[in-house]
């Protein structure tokens, strides 16, 4: 008699189905089914998402859905993850000695020294006496022109010009003698009047020279070795920049400053470790690979990280029905980034980078609820319903079904909160690893370093590739290839960076180039995932070499990412492995290898009795 | 109707030079007017001179290395069309539509009349800053670069509250508006 069997994956984002047709314990033929999951994983609410899951699949069998005589459902990974972000430097300037602001369009172009005058004194200024005009935004372009012009007529060498208002290249366009100008100045009031001041505007296209070098200062100004090395942040802040001013004031300084941002402490094994955020991502993570087996992580009361870290706590705690006191945080991932943040007591609105490290954790609970979730499934549909094996097992031998692949195999399945990786040995022996930092992760890094205020258009980002709308006839796709089209495209998009969803397009509402956008996408998967992926195999690993593996295979909703592949193929051919994107049964790629490992499961069972 | 539609003092010539033809330069942004534009009117609805709006506008585009070019068209007073007639007639294929009123919008070559880049509708909002920053968006548009939207300023009493004015002015227009005559390039001066 013909017999049905269903392995169902409850995932986070999808419930995937693989139904068999089986005659003596043999597997005839099998399909695939698939529904969003409804509700939180492991909870009574994703009933719904399992029925409709398995009608899918028994459709595309045409069979009845109660004639399925047993279901295998996962027991899931009890593991969440959450991610907080700490920044470690700030800039400061005191007293208002430099505006290395970059507007959009100065005027002029190079180098001019002297000391700053206000704008209506200007015509007292001695003839020959160098000065750099100070012009707030109650004169306007015309008459700020007029007034230099007739000051140079005088004899004043006006050397520069520093403007509230966006005029730059409208001055400089109306002026007999032309001068460096930088526009845009936010607080002009307060630039200081009689000082010594050095403004620099380089051509379009290119970058500032002489301020963002020390020694270029320290020749303006003439400043002995001490003072040049007071201003070597100053010239740093300058960097890359279209246009600068400097101005030399008797005590003003540029300071970076290091942020106290608490401490991480790790319960290992033996030990507690301690680690300061402000070192940086880098130490975090030699302290973490140092122990041995974390127990429990916590962080400095009343910094961001010792609340992140007691959120996540929190979260589990509830979502598990556990006490609070029973959670304990396993893994934890930092990265280090740069945040784009206002310099405080700035003029003119700069904006620096400042260093900033990602924090990701993970935590592991007991079993969630999938027991009680089987009890109430059974009696909805009367059929038996047994819980298989573990997610990474199962995934395992899901992941075994693609062309290819052999024993011993690692998978790799990059989720929304945690990383989970699973290695089978040659004997079938399986060993399951959760690491926190995965998709999410990366989201909050590249909506961080872009400076977005929107999750998910920075989601968007993460997951679809760019393109920049040209015309209303054609885009460019981020590698540089042109499409054409015959319909114009819609008005809003024009001039736009757009993501290119498979359900339509979406505008990327920042200034932001599209390469700059798409190297902010790599660098964040690179930092996370990649180096998540060695560090997985890093744990993994019998002698803690990663040239030990030959074959691994990622699996998961995140495997479908459009370049996730490619890059964890590079990264990995390093090693002499073989990896990327799983294909499960031939046909399915990388998706629906837990619910095939649970049908498997279950014909091996049979065979063996 | 004088008191209604107060016009002295202010200091804006508008004239005929010749027919506008395609323009060839890249770097050009029609700002294209209707039809009273500076002959009829020469202050907005809420009373601001024309000039000085011309004049914030090609501070805009000047600012951003661009060049205006000023057009003039009879054959419509409807925004829309005066606007994309404007940018077929440019070099970038931008255009800034204006109604003497001081409705705006931001046109460009390829799409259908009444689609826009942005549109500026309620004009009695709108001050000398927001007409800068138009001008600096249409240029930003026609060198390939992708501006932040001006912000859209919305009151749902100023259609009611200016209707008369709005009303009056467009029959202005419309007296000056001549079915056979093609575009014309202009001179300004303000």
């Amino acid at each position: 008699m013909k017999e049905y069997v269903a392995g169902v994956d409850i995932g986070n984002a999808t419930t995937e189905t693989a139904l068999g047709e089986l005659l003596d314990g043999k597997l005839l033929r099998c399909v695939s089914g698939i529904a969003d999951t409804t509700g939180i994983k492991g909870t009574r609410d994703n009933i719904q998402g399992i029925i409709r899951s398995l009608k899918n699949a028994s459709e595309k069998m045409n069979i009845d859905p109660e004639q399925i005589h047993l279901i295998r459902i996962n027991e899931a990974t009890p593991v969440i993850g959450d991610f907080a972000m700490e920044t470690i430097t700030e800039t400061i300037i005191t007293e208002s000695t430099l505006i290395g602001h970059n507007p959009d369009t100065p005027g002029g172009i190079g180098i001019g020294i002297g000391r700053t005058i206000a704008f209506q004194d200007l015509l007292e200024a001695e003839e020959g006496q160098k000065v750099i005009v100070v012009v707030p935004d109650t004169v306007d372009f015309e008459m700020a022109a007029r007034g230099i012009n007739e000051a140079v007529q005088s004899g004043i060498l006006v050397e520069g010009a520093i403007l509230k208002n966006d005029d730059g290249v409208l001055v400089n366009n109306r002026l007999e003698k032309k001068i460096p100008i930088l526009d845009e100045v936010e607080m002009i009031g307060k630039v200081p009047i009689g000082m010594e001041c050095a403004v620099e505007v380089a051509s379009p296209g290119g970058c500032i020279d002489l301020l963002s070098n020390p020694y270029g200062i320290a020749t303006v100004f003439g400043l002995s070795p001490a003072e040049t090395k007071q201003i070597v942040h100053i010239a740093k802040a300058l960097i890359g920049n279209r246009s600068a001013v400097v101005i030399k004031t008797p005590a003003g300084e540029v300071k970076e400053r290091k942020i106290p941002a608490g401490e991480i402490l790790i319960q290992g094994k033996n030990r507690l470790y301690k680690a300061a955020v402000d070192r940086g991502a880098q130490e975090i993570m030699t302290i973490v690979s140092r122990v041995d087996e974390i127990q429990d992580v916590t962080g400095t009361k009343g910094t961001n990280v010792g609340g992140m870290l007691e959120k996540v706590r929190m979260e589990m705690a509830n979502l598990t029905e556990q006490d609070y006191k029973t959670v304990f945080i396993k893994d934890i991932m930092a990265v280090d980034t740069i945040v784009p943040r206002e310099v405080l007591g700035n003029l003119a609105r700069e904006i620096t980078m400042e260093k900033a490290v990602g924090i990701a954790a993970m935590v592991k609970t007991h079993k969630l609820h999938m027991k009680r979730l089987a009890e109430q499934l059974a009696e909805i549909l009367h059929t038996r319903i047994e819980i298989g094996g573990v997610e990474g097992s199962m995934a395992v031998m899901g992941a075994l079904t693609t062309p290819g692949t052999e024993k011993p195999l690692l998978v790799l399945d990059i989720g929304a909160g945690s990383t989970d990786a699973c290695l089978m040995d040659e004997k079938g022996k399986t060993k399951p690893i959760h690491l926190a930092g995965a998709g999410n992760m990366v989201t909050m890094l590249i909506s961080a370093e872009l400076g977005l205020e929107d999750f998910k258009l920075a989601e968007d980002i993460k997951k679809y590739p760019l393109a920049k709308v040209e015309s209303l006839y054609h885009i460019r796709y981020e590698d540089g290839s042109v499409e054409f089209f015959n319909e114009p495209l819609d008005s809003k998009l024009f001039a736009r960076n757009i993501i290119v969803k498979p359900e339509g397009w979406k505008p990327v509402n920042s200034r932001k180039s599209m390469e700059k956008i798409r190297q902010v996408r790599k660098e964040a998967k690179e930092k996370v995932l990649i180096q998540n992926i060695l560090r997985a195999l890093r744990k993994v690993s019998l002698t803690g070499n990663i040239n030990e593996f030959e074959h691994v295979v990622l699996v998961g909703g995140s495997s479908l990412d459009f370049e996730l592949g490619n890059m964890v193929t590079d990264a990995l051919s390093h090693y002499g492995i073989v990896s990327g994107k799983a294909n499960v049964r031939s046909t399915e790629g990388p998706r629906n290898a837990v619910a095939t490992g649970l049908l498997f499961a279950y014909l091996e069972e049979r065979k063996h009795g | 109707m004088t008191e209604a539609i107060n016009q002295e003092n202010a200091i804006l010539e508008v004239k005929e030079w010749k027919e506008a033809l395609p323009g060839q330069s890249a770097d050009e942004v029609v700002i294209a007017l209707s039809p009273a534009f500076g002959t009829q009117l020469k202050k907005s609805i809420i009373e601001i001179d024309l000039g000085t709006i011309l004049k914030e506008l090609c501070a805009g585009i000047e600012e951003e290395g661009m060049k205006p070019r000023f057009i003039k068209v009879f054959n419509s007073t409807d925004l829309a069309i005066i606007a994309s007639q404007g940018s077929r007639l440019s070099g970038s294929g931008i255009c800034v539509g204006m109604q003497s009123r001081g409705t705006t919008v931001i046109h460009q070559r390829d799409l259908v009349p009444l689609d826009n880049l942005e549109l500026f509708p309620q004009a009695p909002l709108y001050d000398e800053k927001i007409y800068r920053k138009i001008g600096r968006n249409a240029a930003k548009y026609a060198k390939g670069e992708n501006p932040e939207p001006v912000e859209i300023l919305n009151d749902y009493m100023v259609p009611s509250k200016y209707l008369i004015k709005s009303t009056l002015m467009h029959f202005k227009e419309g007296e000056m508006m001549d079915k056979s005559k093609k575009a014309m390039d202009m001179e300004v001066v303000f």
